[in-house]
């Protein structure tokens, strides 16, 4: 019986995918990185003299041994990065003279495979004078200590919508206030990164599990010197990115140097400890929210004030925490909203989009802080919300912080999640609960959410083709690259649909960039929406220039030639008809390739979760989740469901276990990988519910809207609020994510807020 | 995260291995299950020059009884001890109720008990249950065979009596009477990760009062414990009624009970995510419930028929 659900599940369920680590070449040379042990520091030496007498080793240097070796590319994509902030501050592929991130690479080593090269490692000298290191924006703002000298550390300032006059908190009945910490998150994909480097003649092929191909070879062409055709980019099978791969890292920069220095392949493998050190990172926020409503619960005005931790150098990160005051004011009308933000350097890991990527940031404030406003004015959390929800009517919505919603119903998701929540039932569970001592408490939590899929404007084309062979074969290309979410299944079925052809006859070539020669890549939820709208537009042009054909062949008018199921037939008396292979054969090959551009679109939903937790120990236990996602047209609801159900997963990783901690020297305490950074194993993963409502986008033509993000979007304030709501405590800024046993303990402990305010 | 360069033999009896860790020339190690020494290793925060794999010594994957004592050879793996009938009577349900705790099960398929004991991590539920029943440790050397008991044993994180030239062939464990409840809980962040406390606890009872109690404290010092002032406090007392509830009264013996092995027993560590504070209030909490189990449980075995292990 066929099993598979996806087309490639068979090849990478059974062990047949084809990673860039199981690509072999001859004569490959492993790389291995030297890194710093500090956070922050002066380098003062490097030796990798003893490395290079290990045996096996080819070869060590430092940026010292490599004074032609290029920078890492900054990109300043999206407005989430711009000339100012990158001016000066140049990120080394190698540390030249100041470390300023834990195990920043301070030289290299390669070997004939990667035990050589790490014995080598363990060979080469480096010393590090330590400076105070900073990890944290507000240990970082002051400028005491520079990482740039010269320069602040404060990289980065932007605001959307404008201040909220005084008079609105002057007058409103009821404002909330709110401090909630973002925590850095780890985007952890089951495979890290990697990059194998093969020079071929005057071109060099790379191999990378990547989610931009063709901007990695722009990088790559431009760092080199070359031009881009000489640079080919191949992503073959890769497991996962969830946005942590999509740049030109600085082991990249080093390997593809290397590789093209020693005309001989040069790979990088990460492993997982390197990827928990110097992987990028996700979230990192520090907020200040305020929420002012009128006696009815309408709100009236809203403050958001971010300190982002963007890492040691001004790269995507920087600019990142825009997409959460954008998106400030989430699915509520507030008449008056303001949203700063201050981007400041800091010793750790960059920051850089992780799945989610500045909206669960925006979400998981204002959703916390509407439970604050709700019990402050004796509302029913959800009632609160129905009464501010822009209503159906008002799309397209323009929101005082700068964003234009496409299309949504946020009240229908939010009576979805609780009716399926069985809302009332739990309320009722809970007021028992509170009057039986021996009863643990209970709590329910709610969260509605607005995103933006697609991405920002410049970036919300794709390019690709569909091509027919002579056996009717159909082949379609496209820009995007697959790191696991089922292009090869969807896109098929898509181009089938769109041909009225067999789903078998159509195969789909994705990212190489020999093969696609312009692309964007897969990020910020927009293959579905995107590249789906590319891939029907092409298709629809194949259909138009067969019929063309045929009309030419025949004699007749275009508009008397039709196309069914593939086959171009004449509309009066369906004499003539011939088969597309055929007319392929006849008129020779027929292909069409263009550039399409969608609209950004805002998916949305409201999550619900039913929390018991365990006052004395802290423990929290999800009972229910219900995730209500909306995005627009689903093209194939079994991975619709999939990306709902691992975010949400994802999301309860931010909301309950993940978390880093440093020492102080800046580096993170992860000796023992895995087991100090933890993730929500299968054991951990509650009942989740996962269900939908359809408003479809009117920005792009499938009317679908991007569907990756949205449990980790939607599901950690809702879980926070659950707690908040089970222990009544009166200071939730006590509850800070990740809500670990030792935090819910405290909060347990401190004072209730009293019942009933009014 | 590659391994050191290492030699690797592969003994066929205990004297072979001995001979082997014995070569005074090479750091030597021990692989059993190998699911904290290849993890060490591929952190090379252990470098062996020699590693002695001992998975070929017949005989070493043995549990038997013996008199009143069971005995679990040195290939013994952990998910054995997922049966409650591993172990005659209460100890195999003890067993049984701690094991559940040690990762996932492809790791219990492979990690040996004994392992556990030569690892001495101060997290093991393995070795305070052992320092909590007076196990005792069979080491094999050059010189022969000696017995250490387990209160003996254990010298700190990763420290133990054992020299590294011995191997440990078994650890033996008295058997525990019907008229003992057992008990063990344990508290952590996720399924995957160590304890951040667990506790395990033994509690002889005749005619309704307490006459042995036996606790064990999984990571509250640097080496597993057993809470003697709390065991104290407990001898003579009634164990009455079973307590609904998370919450045992602050004036019950078992809170009380918990409180002393918080405040006098353990000595805990502080932690990422749990500070002493955190730590000593988690060992009250956890020392009240698992003595509320072990009293459940000796109830619960009151009431069956005699002769009946399950
Ligand atoms: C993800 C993960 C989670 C874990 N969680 C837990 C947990 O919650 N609780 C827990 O207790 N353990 C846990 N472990 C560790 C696991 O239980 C190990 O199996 C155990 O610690 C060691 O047993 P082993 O047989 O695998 O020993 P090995 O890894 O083979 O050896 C460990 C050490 O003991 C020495 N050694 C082993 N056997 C002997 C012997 N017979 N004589 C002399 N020296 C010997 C070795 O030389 C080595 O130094 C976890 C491990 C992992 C990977």
């Amino acid at each position: 019986m066929e099993q598979w659900t996806r087309r490639e599940d068979r090849r990478l369920l059974t062990g047949q995918g084809r990673y860039v680590a199981d690509i072999a070449v001859p004569d490959c040379l492993d790389a291995v990185f030297v890194r710093s042990g500090v956070g922050h520091g002066t380098l003062r030496a490097v030796d990798c003299t003893a490395a290079r007498a290990v045996p096996g080793v080819v070869g060590a240097w430092s940026a010292a041994d490599l004074s032609e070796l290029p920078a890492v590319p900054y990109t300043l994509l999206a407005r989430l990065s711009n000339e100012e902030s990158v001016a000066g501050r140049e990120w080394p592929a190698l540390v030249k003279d100041r470390v300023r991130y834990a195990g920043e690479a301070v030289a290299v080593v390669l070997g004939e495979d990667r035990y050589r090269a790490e014995d080598g490692a363990a060979e080469v000298f480096c010393h590090v004078d330590p400076l105070p290191a900073m990890v944290t924006p507000s240990a970082a703002a002051d400028d005491s200590v520079r990482l740039f000298d010269g320069l602040s550390n404060i990289a980065f300032r932007g605001e959307a919508g404008k201040p909220v006059e005084e008079s609105v908190w002057r007058e409103a009945a009821a404002v909330v206030e709110g401090r909630y910490r973002q925590q850095l998150l780890m985007p952890t994909p089951m495979e890290c990164r990697t990059i194998l480097a093969v020079p071929e003649g005057d071109r060099l092929t790379v191999w990378s599990g990547h989610q931009m191909p063709h901007r990695l070879r722009r990088e790559l062409a431009a760092l080199l010197g070359w031009s881009v055709d000489r640079v080919r980019v191949v992503v073959p099978d890769t497991g996962g990115a969830f946005g942590s791969k999509s740049a030109t890292f600085p082991e990249f920069v080093v390997v593809a140097f290397l590789a093209v220095k020693l005309g001989r392949p040069v790979r990088w493998i990460e492993d997982r400890l390197e990827s928990m050190l110097v992987a990028t990172r996700g979230r990192g926020q520090d907020q200040r929210v305020r929420l002012a409503a009128d006696a009815d619960g309408r709100l009236l005005g809203y403050e958001l004030t971010i300190e982002a931790d963007v890492g040691a150098y001004p790269h995507l990160g920087v600019g990142l925490p825009m997409q959460t005051a954008w998106l400030a004011t989430g699915p509520y009308t507030t008449p008056q909203a303001y949203a700063t933000v201050r981007s400041v350097l800091t010793n750790t890991m960059l920051t850089y989009p992780y799945r989610g990527a500045g909206r669960p940031e925006a979400t998981i404030a204002l959703e916390r802080a509407m439970d604050v406003m709700a019990r402050r004015l004796g509302l029913d959390p959800a009632e609160l919300r129905r009464r501010n929800f822009i209503p159906p009517e008002s799309f397209p919505y323009r929101t005082p912080t700068g964003r234009c919603y496409d299309s949504g119903n946020y009240a229908a998701a939010l009576d979805l999640a609780l009716e399926t929540l069985e809302y009332d039932g739990w309320r009722a569970e809970q007021a028992r609960r509170r009057t039986d001592p021996g009863a643990l408490p209970l709590g329910i939590g709610l969260s509605c959410y607005v995103e933006r899929s697609g991405g920002e404007a410049g970036g919300l084309h794709e390019f690709g083709s569909v091509e027919v062979g002579e056996d009717g074969t159909v082949t379609a290309r496209c820009g995007a690259a697959p790191s696991g979410q089922g292009h090869e299944t969807v896109f098929a079925a898509l181009v089938a649909g769109t041909l009225g052809v067999a789903e078998e006859r159509v195969r789909l070539v994705e990212g190489d960039t020999d093969e696609q020669p312009e692309g964007l890549g897969s990020f910020a939820s927009r293959s579905a929406q995107v590249v789906g709208a590319l891939l029907q537009h092409v298709s629809r042009r194949l259909i138009d220039e067969a019929r063309e054909r045929a009309a030419r062949l025949w004699e007749l008018p275009v508009d008397e030639v039709q196309w069914s199921g593939g086959i171009v037939h004449a509309a009066e008396d369906g004499s003539a008809a011939i088969g597309v292979a055929d007319l392929v054969k006849v008129t020779g090959p027929l292909r069409v390739e263009d550039r399409f551009e969608s609209g950004m679109a805002f998916p949305f939903g409201s999550h619900a979760v039913v929390a018991e937790v365990d006052p004395e120990l802290g423990t929290v236990r999800l009972l229910r989740v219900v995730t209500v996602d909306d995005c627009g047209v689903v093209l194939n609801p079994t991975i619709v469901r999939g990306q709902a159900f691992g975010s949400a997963v994802q999301g309860i990783g931010q909301a309950l276990y993940e978390g880093m901690t440093y020492d102080d020297q800046g580096v993170p305490v992860l000796a023992s990988g895995l087991l100090d950074y933890l993730l929500p194993t299968f054991t951990e993963v509650p009942p989740i519910e996962v269900k939908d409502t359809c408003t479809p986008s009117p920005a792009t033509p499938l009317g679908a809207k991007g569907a990756g993000e949205s449990g980790c979007i939607g599901t950690p304030a809702a879980i926070v609020n659950a707690v908040a709501d089970a222990l009544r405590i009166a200071d939730p800024d006590l509850l800070q994510m990740p809500l670990t046993p030792d935090v819910v303990w405290r909060a347990a402990r401190a004072p209730k807020h009293e019942e009933e305010v009014r | 995260m590659k391994p050191a360069a290492f030699d690797y033999v592969v003994p066929r009896t205990v004297p072979e291995a001995v001979a082997a860790l014995g070569d005074a020339g090479r750091k030597a190690q021990v692989l059993a299950g190998g699911q904290s020494l290849i993890l060490e290793m591929h952190l090379q925060r252990i470098r062996p020059e020699l590693v002695v794999d001992i998975n070929r010594i017949a005989g070493l994957d043995r549990l038997s009884v013996e008199g009143d004592t069971l005995r679990v050879g040195a290939l013994v793996r952990h998910s054995v001890f997922e049966s409650a009938q591993s172990a005659p009577g209460p100890l195999g349900a003890l067993f049984a109720r701690a094991v559940v705790n040690i990762a996932h099960p492809p790791i219990r398929s492979r990690g040996t008990m004994v392992g556990s004991f030569a690892w001495a991590h101060p997290a093991s539920e393995w070795c305070a249950i052992g320092t909590a029943l007076d196990a005792d440790i069979e080491v094999h050397g050059l010189e022969g065979k000696r017995v250490v008991a387990a209160r003996d044993y254990f010298h700190g994180p990763y420290r133990t009596a054992r020299r590294p030239q011995e191997l440990i062939t078994a650890v033996r464990f008295p058997l525990l009477g019907d008229d003992t409840g057992v008990g063990f809980i344990e508290h952590r962040r996720t399924h995957f990760c160590f304890a951040q406390v667990a506790v395990a606890a033994a509690l002889t009872v005749r005619d309704g009062v307490i006459g042995e109690a036996r606790i064990g404290l999984v990571n509250c010092a640097d080496r597993p414990l057993r809470a003697g002032a709390a065991e104290r406090a407990l001898i003579g007392v009634e164990v009455g009624p079973p307590v609904d509830g998370h919450r045992l009264p602050d004036g019950h013996p078992f809170a009380h009970a918990g409180r002393i092995a918080a405040t006098q027993d353990a000595a805990p560590l502080a932690e990422p995510f749990a500070d002493v504070e955190y730590k000593r209030h988690a060992i009250a909490v956890l020392v009240g419930r698992t003595l509320c189990q072990a009293a459940n449980d000796q109830r619960s075995r009151l009431a069956q028929p005699k002769g009946d292990h399950k």
